[in-house]
């Protein structure tokens, strides 16, 4: 017997019993929907997950952190900064050092800048991926004294003669516009002395600054970049050291060793293994990659619970195919005794039947999939709904959308649910071809 | 030539631990383009002869050899080839399938063969207008009657040329008229064609249809005796 023709008896019959074959395929399309639906729900999740780590770091960073023993961790010296620029895969690295406010005056006419001075490795910060506002990032050859100031620095100029008001006020007007800061960084002089001791009789020495630019707000980077100022890491360190001398500070390792290494890998694969041997220098890091590791962790269990739920009702509607196609054999025992007086081969009967019920599969899965992008642009549009009336987007966040249907399910569940029909086929379909042709025939 | 020779046929139902012999010891032989009636009474054995016949039943003992070859020892797939190529049916209750129209029913042996669907349908075709059915060829099973649903019967033995045909009490559901017109019908393709014809049947009245009558009761042949009113009727087959 043909292929051809085996398909177009199977799928006459499908039709002749059409009633039953809707009915049944509704069945299919019902559970591919589900798990389709509940799938989607997880891939939307995830991806709004990967948005929110994406805004709020790096993927591809690692931050070592020092501390000297608080944290359990190492103290961050040259040393460490040595081993951890022999890591593999590094990008890029820097360390931060933190210079204490105390230390220097930044001061423009008579506002005192009274916000954070990082000393970073200056040439490292394109890679990282800091952008400027205005100016320029700087390249290799950077001056000492250049310095790039944070979005919000300008506001951290004070009077300090006014004690109570002598910080501008952030919050923005009727008309939502900021208020200007006392000094503009672009077009205003700074200048940077070492401070000295109150009963000192020697002279300020300003040092004037050359701004290059200031740093677009970015809170997924580290050091953030709102209010303070970056400068040249061993110039920082010179500055403490001019103001340990004048102070007669004795310099202690503890107050000399970088708040923390910012290290930049080449790919996101490489991430844990760089934090695995920065543990094993007996460091103690963070990354965005180790926390969005946890989190796939725990999406991948809800997810396998929300297809585990979809799976049940695919699982009773193959139970209904199963069940009509065996209603089918019983209705049509004697059509198949004719066919095998008639010469048909019991293999042609098994595979016809096994058609029908893979075709009683494609069909629902085909529909399902239909109905579950119905379903999926509903959600989504209701979510969008529920983010701009303000609502918060639950569990589900960010506005984005809350359902996802990828492509490659698309084609998994069609594949899936024909392979749910075939194989809910094969007992009945075993069946058929062991009716006795002479019984089925005698059969009134 | 014997187109079916039966040699020693035994058969033998075990119903609980009670031996049921239904067939002992047959032997019987039909020629090419002979047409043979098995008559007997109900519970005779006939069916069960013509079960073990066709290959839907395998005798205890004994060997069956249709065409030569000896088809005892076949699987059920075997069978089911042989079957395709070398068999035709004729039933009681015209076991047509409801679903298909009247062409499709006739091309269905023609299908199971793998037969392109063009070259079935005009086969079919053919033979319905040779029924005299060329009217009724979309017609489904429901929309015909008795005598006109196996003369679709008649067309779907006839229409793949098998060696042997088998009718099982042809004109068991018909009215007698009906009855003979299907019979006249069925013995005159037989002839036109050539075939070998085996009819079952417990009704004298068929039998005379037929150039030899084989007589059966309780599963052994009684008479086997040529029936010279019908074989003067015997023309020429046409190809």
């Amino acid at each position: 017997m043909k292929f051809r023709d085996m398909i177009a008896m199977s799928l006459s019959n499908l039709f002749h019993r059409r009633v039953r074959t809707v009915l049944t395929v509704m069945g299919v399309v019902i559970g591919t929907c589900a798990i389709i639906v509940m799938l989607s729900l997880g891939f939307g999740m995830r991806q709004s997950m990967e948005d929110m780590m994406k805004s709020m770091g790096d993927l591809t960073v690692v931050t070592v952190y020092g501390g000297g023993g608080s944290r359990g961790s190492g103290n961050l010296d040259d040393k460490a900064l040595k081993n951890m620029q022999k890591l593999p895969n590094v990008t890029a690295i820097t360390p931060v050092y933190y210079l204490d406010p105390s230390c220097v005056t930044v001061s423009c006419r008579k506002y005192q800048f009274s916000a954070m001075v990082y000393g970073v490795a200056m040439d490292t910060l394109k890679t990282f991926g800091f952008q400027a506002e205005s100016g320029n990032l700087p390249g290799s050859d950077f001056k000492k004294t250049d310095i790039l100031f944070g979005s919000e620095s300008g506001y951290d100029f004070m009077d300090p003669k006014r004690q109570n008001d002598g910080m501008m006020d952030r919050t923005p007007d009727k008309n939502g516009n900021m208020p200007k800061p006392f000094v503009d960084l672009e077009k205003d002089k700074f200048t940077l002395s070492v401070n000295l001791p109150e009963d000192s009789t020697a002279r300020k020495k300003d040092v004037k600054l050359n701004v290059l630019g200031v740093l677009a707000q970015d809170y997924s980077k580290n050091p953030n970049p709102s209010d303070c100022i970056f400068m040249d890491i061993d110039y920082a360190k010179e500055l403490k050291a001019k103001y340990n001398k004048l102070n007669n500070v004795k310099s202690s390792e503890s107050q000399d060793s970088y708040s923390q290494i910012v290290i930049k890998m080449d790919s996101i694969e490489a991430v844990p293994d760089a934090v695995q041997q920065i543990t094993d220098l007996g460091y103690q890091s963070y990354s965005m990659e180790s926390q969005r590791d946890a989190m796939e962790k725990q999406l991948r269990t809800i997810q396998m619970i929300l297809g585990g739920l979809g799976a049940i009702s695919l699982l009773v509607a193959a139970l209904g195919i199963t069940n009509t196609m065996v209603m089918s054999i019983y209705e049509r025992t004697r059509e198949i005794g004719i066919m095998k007086v008639l010469g048909c081969i019991v293999w042609n009967i098994r595979a016809m039947f096994l058609v029908e019920a893979g075709t009683i599969g494609f069909l629902g899965g085909a529909a399902g999939i239909g109905i579950s992008y119905g379903i999926s642009a509903l959600l989504n549009s209701l979510a969008a709904k529920a983010a701009t009336s303000g609502q918060e987007g639950g569990i589900f966040g960010m506005g984005g959308n809350i359902s996802i249907i990828p492509l490659w399910l698309v084609f998994a569940s069609l594949v899936f649910s024909t392979m749910v029909g075939l194989i809910s086929g094969i007992l009945p379909a075993n069946r058929a071809m062991k009716i006795s042709a002479l019984t089925a025939i005698k059969q009134e | 030539m014997d187109m079916i020779s039966i040699r020693d046929i035994r058969k033998v139902y075990h119903i609980g631990t009670e031996k049921v012999v239904a067939l002992g010891r047959i032997s019987l032989s039909v020629a090419q383009g002979e047409i043979c009636c098995i008559l007997g009474t109900s519970g005779s054995g006939k069916s069960t002869l013509l079960n073990v016949m066709a290959g839907l039943e395998r005798p205890s003992r004994g060997s069956v050899i249709i065409g030569g070859t000896d088809v005892t020892k076949y699987s059920e797939k075997q069978w089911a080839l042989f079957r395709q190529k070398n068999i035709g049916f004729i039933f009681q209750s015209y076991n047509l399938l409801p679903t298909m129209t009247a062409v499709e029913n006739v091309a269905l042996p023609l299908a199971f063969r793998g037969v392109a669907k063009e070259l079935r349908t005009g086969k079919a075709v053919k033979m319905l207008r040779a029924v005299r059915l060329g009217d009724r060829l979309l017609h489904r099973p429901t929309q015909m009657s008795g005598g006109q649903q196996q003369r679709v019967g008649i067309a779907r033995a006839f229409v793949a040329r098998p060696k042997l045909i088998f009718a099982d009490e042809p004109t068991g559901n018909l009215d007698s008229k009906t009855g003979q017109e299907v019979m006249d019908l069925m013995v005159a393709m037989a002839r036109k064609y050539g075939e070998t014809l085996i009819i079952v049947t417990h009704d004298p009245e068929i039998a005379k249809y037929a150039e030899r009558i084989i007589t059966i009761h309780d599963g052994c042949k009684v008479s086997d005796e040529s029936n010279p009113a019908a074989a003067g009727k015997k023309e020429e087959p046409e190809s």
